[in-house]
């Protein structure tokens, strides 16, 4: 069993790791320089790729659809080019009824490419809802200590499906700019421990909002994403209606609990501190409640 | 702010309450009944705002078939909060997205006014997601003020002032907003309003025509491209 | 932004028929990413084209990218480089790496 550690990996590499070997045939690969025109006005480099691979792969023979964003490139940020690899691979994946797998590491919206970006952004969330009403799975792989903020965060919660791992956080505001508003006192970004807590995989997982957790290797994340491919979650109207009571139960409950443990041990979890330190797997088999 | 809902709905916007400054509510426009959601007065949305906000939308898809919702935008974000991080903002803002998706899959036409502010999440996570959005001359739009921007990407504001001259998405505004496709139309405000919206709904499909748009007006001349370009290497 | 190109002799590559191109690296602070294509002119020359947001290095990068054109065999191919500020010694690390990725023997 491989242990390669997922979070480490670059996109291409975690691509490389997880699909079948030699089965990702790549969509507008580098050479092809289809780039940024907004960075080099701004005299910052630009990648082949603008900083998303995407292309069409297969997983233990299982045709889907990929994309992976490069976060070490501005934050793995959407710019419009970007965001439109994204759109495109998402029709694609509507048009053909197959699945669709993000690999997200993205701080969200690119600021360099202003609303550019955010338009993209909101034309893939609707392409996401385009492959849910076709049948085609969507699912959102968030392993990496970047995670998936803003824009994306909303595209993520978007999507069929979350995979996570400990080391994946989804959120809207990140750590800096909530202590910036609310204050050291309130919100210690400098606190890891806090802020993957507040906004990681584990918590994420506990409340109903990633569907699976996995250990931070690539055999996981694999294994993860096999076992949602084949499940599709097209809302009606009995599901958003469910959704809205757990939702607005959980503000009730919880709205006013400022401490991630304290949540935690309303959820179940009786030895927080040992909680913390286990490895997904152990998390989700001896310590999180089972799911009904 | 009545004045803003009394421009589009006259009397009948009485009908539409305000929970504190979160728009819920049925109102009628040019005879015609529509659902109306959304936010007033450049208020921040939340997870309990956007709750709100889904509500109404299943009370609509429930009680009213086919009926169109109208959403309002002129709102600042959202405000960053930690508990609202830990109890999962993103997706309360997904939930409301997924009401609206079932909304429109159920024949309910959705048409946006970003009437004020409408800025990054707060626009994202319902006004954006219509089948046709609109802006007042008068609103803001786009991801961030020039100030912000050059805060955070330390590039300095003269120079993306002079950018922003050719590249509309660097500017903010209803105008370079709709360069980009992000908007079909930009009004003014004026008697006309009720009609326009009026038409508006009439005409709206589920197609998204933003980046044909985006492409025309010259704001965007990538992204359409892009995602044609994708969808034919992906068919071959 | 600095630009520039420079080709160097170099022993001809040996081109893998199930490769059209590798990519190694990203751009990122102190990083840099590397294209190899193959290039229909002068298979015992390699042509380097180099854009980085550090400018005033010209020296050291053709240094280095001489040296790494004398040591292996890269003639035949068009090396396009991003670069955000990478040290010499990342800059030759990239180049192997795109070098090996090209002619590795997995798919």
């Amino acid at each position: 069993m491989s242990r390669v550690p997922y979070h480490e990996l670059k996109a291409r590499e975690r691509i490389a790791a997880i699909v079948d070997p030699g089965s990702f045939s790549e969509i507008i690969p580098p050479p092809e320089r289809v780039m940024s025109a907004y960075l080099p006005k701004l005299g910052i480099p630009v990648a082949f790729d603008d900083g998303i691979a995407i292309g069409r792969a297969s997983i233990a023979g299982k045709p889907l659809y990929l994309a992976a964003q490069v976060g070490q490139f501005v934050g793995g940020s959407v710019g419009e080019v970007h965001s439109a690899k994204l759109v495109g691979l998402l029709k694609s994946a509507a048009r053909d009824r197959l699945p669709c797998v993000f690999l997200v590491e993205s701080g969200g919206v690119r600021l360099h490419e202003g609303s550019s970006g955010e338009i993209g952004i909101a034309e893939a969330i609707r392409a996401v809802f385009d492959c849910r009403a076709a049948g085609a799975p969507t699912i959102a792989v968030i392993g990496s200590d970047i995670g998936a903020y803003g824009g994306m965060g909303i595209l993520s919660a978007c999507c069929d499906f979350r995979l996570m791992t400990e080391h994946g956080r989804i959120g809207i505001s990140g750590p800096i700019v909530i202590e910036k508003w609310m204050g050291k006192e309130a919100f210690d970004s400098s606190n890891r421990a806090l802020v993957w807590k507040t906004s990681g995989g584990k918590t994420r997982f506990l409340l109903g909002d990633a569907e699976a957790l996995v250990n931070d290797s690539t055999d996981a994340v694999r294994d993860g994403i096999l076992s949602l491919l084949s499940r599709s979650a097209k809302p009606d109207l009995a599901f958003v209606k469910a959704r809205q009571k757990f939702l607005q139960e959980r503000l009730d409950t919880f709205g006013k609990t400022p401490d991630p443990d304290a949540i935690w041990a309303a959820l179940g979890i009786r030895d927080v501190a040992a909680a913390t330190l286990a490895e997904a797997s152990e998390f989700v088999e001896s310590f999180a409640p089972k799911k009904p | 702010m009545t004045n803003l809902l009394a421009r589009f709905f006259g009397d009948s916007a009485s009908g539409i309450t305000l929970t504190d400054k979160i728009a819920t509510g049925y109102a009628s426009l040019n005879g015609s009944a529509v659902c109306v959601i959304g936010t007033v007065e450049g208020t921040y949305i939340n997870d309990a705002a956007a709750l709100l906000l889904s509500a109404q939308v299943l009370d609509c898809i429930e009680s009213k078939p086919g009926m169109p919702i109208v959403m309002l935008v002129d709102s600042a974000g959202q405000e960053p909060n930690r508990t609202a991080e830990m109890l999962g903002l993103p997706f309360y803002f997904g939930h409301l997205l997924t009401c609206l998706e079932v909304a429109r899959e159920a024949g309910h036409k959705l048409v946006t006014v970003a009437t004020g502010k409408a800025i990054g999440g707060a626009f994202l996570c319902y006004g954006m997601f219509a089948d046709a959005i609109y802006a007042l001359d008068s609103a803001s739009l786009g991801l961030m003020p020039v100030e912000a921007m050059s805060a955070v990407t330390k590039i300095p504001v003269a120079t993306l002032q002079e950018l922003s001259k050719t590249l509309p998405a660097l500017e903010f505004g209803a105008g370079p907003f709709a360069l980009l496709g992000g908007v079909m139309e930009v009004w003014p405000t004026d008697d006309s309003l009720p009609a326009k919206l009026s038409a508006a709904i009439d005409a709206a499909t589920t197609e998204d025509t933003r980046a044909l748009l985006g492409k025309e007006r010259g704001g965007r001349p990538q992204a359409l491209d892009v995602q044609q370009r994708v969808l034919a290497e992906s068919a071959a | 932004m600095e630009k520039f190109q420079q080709s160097f002799p170099s022993k001809q590559v040996a081109w893998p028929a199930s490769r059209k191109w590798a990519l190694s690296g990203v751009v990122g602070s102190g990083n840099l990413e590397v294209l190899i294509e193959p290039s229909a002119a002068a298979p015992a020359s390699v042509s380097y084209s180099v854009e980085t947001s550090f400018p005033g290095y010209k020296d050291s990068w053709l240094a280095a990218l001489g040296d790494f054109a004398s040591h292996y065999a890269v003639g035949g191919t068009t090396i396009t480089i991003h670069d955000q500020g990478a040290s010499p010694i990342v800059i030759t690390m990239r180049l192997r790496q795109a070098l090996d990725l090209l002619t590795s023997v997995k798919p």
